[in-house]
């Protein structure tokens, strides 16, 4: 069988048919420096321009051989557009993402989304890059992705008005909640009519390190469930920290694949889960890519040790870091190509 | 008159039940039937952040049950806290703290705070997003012999270590402290850090731990 293309083998998966070698994507930002600079880019630029984000985004994948495009690369586009100010780092040298430094709404009685939010500025700036990416990469799955109501709370509020307010104040809470949850329906949904290929929804911060387990499914998955039924598929949960306890509630939402960070113990969610759920993640952005004493053997081990424990897709379990060492990232998506040539617990080859 | 070791188990349940009002009254109480308030912090506040500590380990308790258990502790230690004499800790330490540039996150730090606010430190917060200079520039103005950073993001640990680099290149004697999500003992070991803590519990974990050692260390 000939080599399939970045896009049918992204979409082989999702179908759970047999594919030639284990894909190399995510649901997370993939953008990389040595991109960057080809295009004569500085970092702080890419993240407000659509061209410049879709072609960051491109090229990324093509300079190193990744099997999908994603944009946007920073969580900040729908604070700002709720109105507000965000911190772009413009003169800093570093690779600082946007950050919202002060947040407008001081409790959960101000969170109130204007009713065009998903039409609000920089978000529409998403859908024009996904639609730039669609055509100017048509090889290439394109991947969105949306922070999960609890994540973006932190976003717009606080946290800690959250996380105390789950016993103190819990109708509130899950007030808030809800409009955050139809906030990210509506702009998921947009992205996907825009041509996003497939959709991750990140609800990063309510691993079992931040939240209880009873908490998780009592405040947290039945939106992770409204969400990805709002959806269209393929559709992915991911979840950053401690998963282990929560893996099995996770994949009772809805979603096509389940994706987690290094803190999960693959092996203890693969017995848990089955050969039949598609698992992503458990892959270290840092130690692998981009630790300067990582040498390209280490990287290589690392994946190979990724593949075995059971994943179905090499997929980093976080925003690659945009600074890599370019030998060892080659070395990661050529050992997932050779190494992942033999069948993956849920996937098989042809 | 209350006993002392009733104010204290008062203190104590105060802080694992997160009962504020609790923690208030016994305070005030304890003041006013002139009981020493520094032992009242260790052995009542501290000793029972040191059993929410251990509620966490075992998984009972998670971050949320941990920052209404800071709350409780709060209370009790803005009314203690200005009735123990400077000098009386025995420590007369100072630490700068602060979540790294490009980092908003601030939870982990407040609570590491909290366990430096509880052991009597003199306190420099610098709050978050604070560029890297700005560390160093503080700990050489305030002499302290601790600096703290969090970062939560990968994105922005490398930043640590550029702090740690200009600090220990003017003072080698400082014990820098990092701790948030990404960082991992061998981070810290390569950055060259003299402590870690993973997450905002794990912060509060290992803060709790070093609370414990401090009471055993004024018990001698």
């Amino acid at each position: 069988m000939s080599e399939l293309s970045a896009k049918e083998r992204v979409e082989r998966v999702f179908r759970r048919e047999p594919v030639d070698t284990m894909p190399f994507f995510s649901g997370m930002g993939m953008v990389l420096r040595p991109a960057i600079k080809e295009l004569g880019y500085k970092f702080p630029q890419v993240h407000r321009d659509p061209e410049k984000l879709a072609r960051a985004a491109i090229l990324s994948s093509k300079m190193f051989g990744f099997d999908s495009v994603v944009v946007p690369f920073d969580m900040t586009c729908e604070s700002q557009a709720i109105g507000n100010t965000i911190s772009i780092y413009e003169d800093s040298e570093d690779t600082l993402y946007p950050t919202i430094p002060e947040k407008m709404w001081k409790s959960m009685d101000d969170v109130n989304i204007p009713s065009d939010i998903a039409d609000r500025w920089p978000i529409s700036m998403i859908y024009e890059a996904i639609k730039i990416a669609k055509k100017e990469a048509p090889e290439y799955p394109v991947g969105a992705w949306q922070l999960g109501p609890f994540t973006q709370a932190g976003q717009v509020l606080e946290l800690d008005i959250l996380l105390k307010g789950i016993f103190k104040q819990k109708a509130q809470v899950e007030a808030t909640l809800d409009k955050l949850s139809d906030m990210c329906i509506a702009i998921g949904q947009k992205c996907q009519e825009a041509g996003a290929d497939y959709i991750t929804l990140r609800e990063m911060g309510t691993g079992t390190d931040l939240l209880s387990p009873r908490t998780w499914k009592d405040v947290i998955q039945p939106r992770m469930r409204r969400i990805l039924a709002a959806w269209k598929s393929p559709k992915i949960l991911h979840i950053c920290g401690a998963t282990n306890l929560i893996i099995e509630m996770m994949n009772d939402c809805g979603a096509d694949a389940i994706s987690v960070d290094i803190k999960n113990n693959l092996a203890e969610s693969r017995e848990k889960l089955g050969q039949n759920t598609l698992l992503f993640g458990n892959f270290d952005v840092f130690a692998l890519p981009c630790k300067e004493e990582t040498t390209v053997e280490e990287a290589i081990q690392g994946i190979k040790t990724n593949i075995d424990g059971g994943v179905d897709a090499v997929w980093p379990g976080c925003d690659l870091w945009p600074d890599i060492k370019e030998a060892n990232m080659k070395a990661i998506v050529e050992t997932t190509r050779t190494y992942g040539k033999k069948p993956s617990p849920a996937l098989g080859r042809l | 008159m209350a006993t002392k070791a009733e104010l204290l188990e008062k203190l104590k349940t105060g802080v694992v039940e997160y009962q504020e009002d609790m923690v208030k009254e016994a305070a005030q109480q304890a003041l006013d039937d002139g009981y020493v308030p520094l032992e009242m912090i260790m052995d009542g506040l501290a000793a029972g952040m040191e059993v929410v500590g251990d509620l966490y380990d075992r998984n009972e308790y998670f971050v949320p049950e941990v920052l209404m258990c800071a709350d409780a502790l709060y209370a009790g230690l803005d009314i203690l806290r200005p009735h123990v004499p400077k000098d009386e800790t025995g420590l007369n330490a100072q630490v700068v703290i602060g979540s790294i540039q490009g980092d908003v996150h601030d939870i982990g730090k407040n609570l590491v705070k909290m366990m430096f606010d509880v052991a009597g430190w003199e306190v420099h917060d610098l709050g978050r997003d604070v560029p890297l200079e700005k560390f160093v520039e503080e700990q050489m103005r305030t002499d302290s012999e601790v600096v703290a950073m969090s970062a939560m993001m990968t994105t922005t640990m490398l930043g640590m270590k550029k702090v740690i680099k200009m600090i220990k290149e003017k003072n080698p004697n400082v014990a820098i402290m990092l701790g948030g999500a990404p960082v991992t003992k061998d981070v810290a070991n390569l950055f060259g850090a003299d402590g870690y803590a993973e997450s905002a519990g794990n912060a509060v974990s290992e803060g709790i731990k070093m609370i414990g050692r401090l009471r055993e260390y004024q018990k001698k």
